[in-house]
């Protein structure tokens, strides 16, 4: 305590004992402090203006881009990912780019272009088609898995936490919040089904060596599984993000999209083993790309229905999910209805 | 403190219609709000978020004019949203977020660059009491403090006027204390203007020192809540104890009007006897009076009186407001 606080002489800081005698009591004293002592400020409540200058609709687009995109790679600061759905994603992208690996030890072995490395991983238009549209492993395991995980809680997350309140009360209009989230989405399954795709066909020629007259030859052929690779994203896009925002559950979007994708398959291909038609493969996503994209890259078709069919289905696809999207979007709320 | 540059009239609507089909939602809503605390009140469906909605410029209204800041409701939409902060009443706060996390983003979303919104993060989460919660997941958060966190999303980027639906919506008595002075001190230190709505009319009390009254779509009530409190009949209340009922009957027959609740009766003074009149009553009742005082009228009471009379079979505006509820501004 400190000195100042304290009077020994003063009058109001001197108390005699109570119950004193002449035994030596009276001369007892109590030190009590002069004044109360300060209890100091532990939060003093301070209102700080702002006056910086506001970005324009770029930024804050981008500022809805970034929170999607980064928060894969770090989970500090933006969208949160489960480790195991973040873990998952690098074992499909891994996956998505082994033909590179065994590209590299068929030139490190020096296999020959007739060898069989080569014609199981090697550029040529099966496996350009198969780099995308293969349904072992890539679209039965890889693509759908990916963008199940992706989409899931997308929007659904926004209609389940109320956070759309967070967008639409801020000068972001919901053109802006659909097309962020839609690019969001495809940037993320871009960069594992289109990135795979174009580091396989560049490294391919990088490894072996290939010249001018390799690339004039294939390159029409990496350019339509481009193709294919931009509408599969564009296809899965769409119908997960259409199936996050008709729902409040991450779970269900994920397992609605596992189900189209699966199911439309299924009952396709039992439909044609029963009565040998394919005119079911139209009601099937994958399948709708797959028809196409043999089509794109010149590849005998494994279905007997009309190519025109499988691209008519593909729009339809893609605009009614649009709609779906645009229409539940437009339903979210800023204030509790 | 309020700078003299700023406008005069904050928000300023003239004839605002707004209709969702055949219902009609706003109807000729005609308004002008000064800077300061305004409280937002009327029954559940009577219009507040369709106002809210109309002056953030969400949704195109159907005819009339409105102005928030200058800027039209009607296309200028954004520039509204970015000098308005919205503090929603329900939960719109991602839980697997950090506080501090949660801030920046909406500070993103006005516009800030990451750099400008961490730091002023960091500033409003000290504002509202977070400091030293600002890293913990909101999820972990009390309704306390996920309440402060909206405040904080809301007064991120500085905003003229800061609209906070129910802002003190399942919180504790300390937590409420604290929401409602961090309230009082953004108008008054921060000279922002406040739009609070709410059903705690103790709140609205608080924080505010002027109400407007919306029901069925129409404004019946604009005025500082001080004139309204004056313009409302003086009561007596008193405590007895030893045969209420009796004392209500026998107050009754003497023609005063009785409010009562339990032991606890408010009479309203009709003349400098009242309280003559009421001791009379009292030993002919053979009661105890066990305490008497001036009762003064709160915006509950004044609410519900209002909301009371709207409760009648009216035809205009100007019927179911008495000079007294409205502190002589009658709407149509």
């Amino acid at each position: 305590m400190s000195k100042d606080l304290v009077d020994l002489d003063g009058g109001q800081t001197r108390m005699d004992a109570a119950y004193g005698s002449d035994d030596g009591d009276a001369d007892s004293l109590a030190i009590v402090a002069k004044e109360e002592a300060s209890l100091g400020a532990i939060f003093e409540q301070n209102y700080r203006s702002w006056d910086g200058n506001l970005g324009p609709r770029w930024v804050r687009n981008y500022a809805i881009f970034r929170h999607h995109v980064f928060g894969l790679f770090t989970s500090k600061g933006h969208r949160s990912y489960n480790p195991f759905v973040r873990l998952t994603i690098l074992v499909i992208f891994i996956g998505a780019v082994s033909p590179i690996a065994m590209l590299f030890f068929a030139s490190l072995f020096g296999a020959g272009p007739d060898g069989f490395v080569d014609k199981m991983w090697g550029v040529n238009r099966s496996n350009l088609w198969g780099q995308v549209l293969g349904y072992f492993p890539r679209n039965l395991c890889y693509w759908p898995l990916l963008t199940a995980l992706v989409v899931g809680g997308m929007i659904s997350d926004d209609r389940r936490n109320g956070t759309s309140a967070i967008y639409f009360s801020r000068p972001v209009t919901r053109v802006d919040y659909t097309m962020m989230k839609y690019l969001s989405v495809a940037v993320v399954l871009g960069f594992v089904i289109i990135f795979s795709y174009m580091a396989y066909y560049t490294l391919a020629i990088v490894f072996k060596g290939e010249g001018w007259a390799f690339l004039i030859d294939t390159l029409p052929m990496f350019l339509s599984g481009l193709l294919c690779s931009l509408l599969l994203v564009i296809t899965y896009t769409s119908i997960g993000l259409a199936l996050s925002s008709i729902s409040q559950s991450r779970f269900f979007a994920a397992i609605a999209f596992l189900s189209i994708i699966y199911g439309t398959k299924l009952v396709a291909l039992l439909v044609d083993l029963q009565f040998e038609t394919s005119i079911l493969y139209i009601l099937s996503p994958y399948d709708c790309l797959a028809h196409l994209g043999q089509w794109l890259l010149g590849l005998e078709s494994n279905y007997s229905h009309s190519l025109s069919l499988s691209v008519v289905s593909l729009i339809l696809m893609n605009a009614i999910s649009i709609i779906v999207l645009v229409s539940r979007v437009s339903t979210l709320e800023v204030t509790r209805e | 403190m309020i700078n003299n540059s700023k406008p005069k009239l904050v928000i300023e609507t003239k004839d605002l219609v707004k209709m969702y089909g055949p219902h009609l939602a706003l109807q000729g809503l005609n308004l002008s709000l000064e800077p300061g605390a305004i409280g937002i009140l009327g029954p559940n469906g009577a219009g507040k978020s369709t106002f809210f909605k109309c002056i953030l410029g969400l949704i195109t209204t159907t005819s009339g004019q409105g102005k928030v800041l200058g800027y039209d409701i009607r296309t200028q939409g954004d520039l509204i949203r970015s000098k308005i902060g919205y503090m929603p009443e329900y939960d719109s706060l991602d839980p697997e977020l950090c506080a501090i996390d949660q801030v920046r983003y909406s500070g993103e979303l006005i516009g800030m660059n990451p750099a400008q919104a961490t730091q002023r993060a960091h500033e409003v989460l000290e504002y509202v009491g977070l400091k030293e919660q600002r890293y913990r997941k909101i999820g972990t958060f009390s309704t306390g403090m996920k309440q402060a966190t909206k405040l904080a999303c809301a007064l991120i980027h500085d905003p003229e006027i800061l609209i906070c639906d129910e802002p003190t919506n399942g919180l504790d008595q300390r937590s409420r204390d604290f929401m409602l002075q961090t309230l009082r001190n953004t108008v008054r230190e921060g000279g922002r203007t406040v739009l609070m709505s709410g059903h705690v009319m103790d709140d609205i009390q608080e924080v505010c020192d002027s109400i407007v009254m919306i029901h069925k779509g129409k404004i019946v009530v604009h005025s500082r809540i001080d004139e309204l409190a004056r313009q409302v009949d003086k009561e007596i209340e008193i405590s007895v104890w030893g045969g209420s009922s009796k004392m209500q009957v026998a107050l009754e027959s003497r023609g005063l009007s009785v409010r009562r609740l339990g032991r606890v009766m408010r009479i309203k003074v009709e003349s400098d006897d009242t309280i003559s009149v009421i001791l009379e009553c009292a030993v002919e009742s053979n009661v105890q009076v066990r305490k008497m005082g001036e009762y003064e009228p709160d915006l509950e009471d004044i609410f519900l009186l209002i909301m009371d009379k709207l409760g009648a079979e009216v035809k205009k505006t100007s019927d179911l407001m008495t000079s007294e509820h409205t502190g002589g501004q009658v709407y149509e």
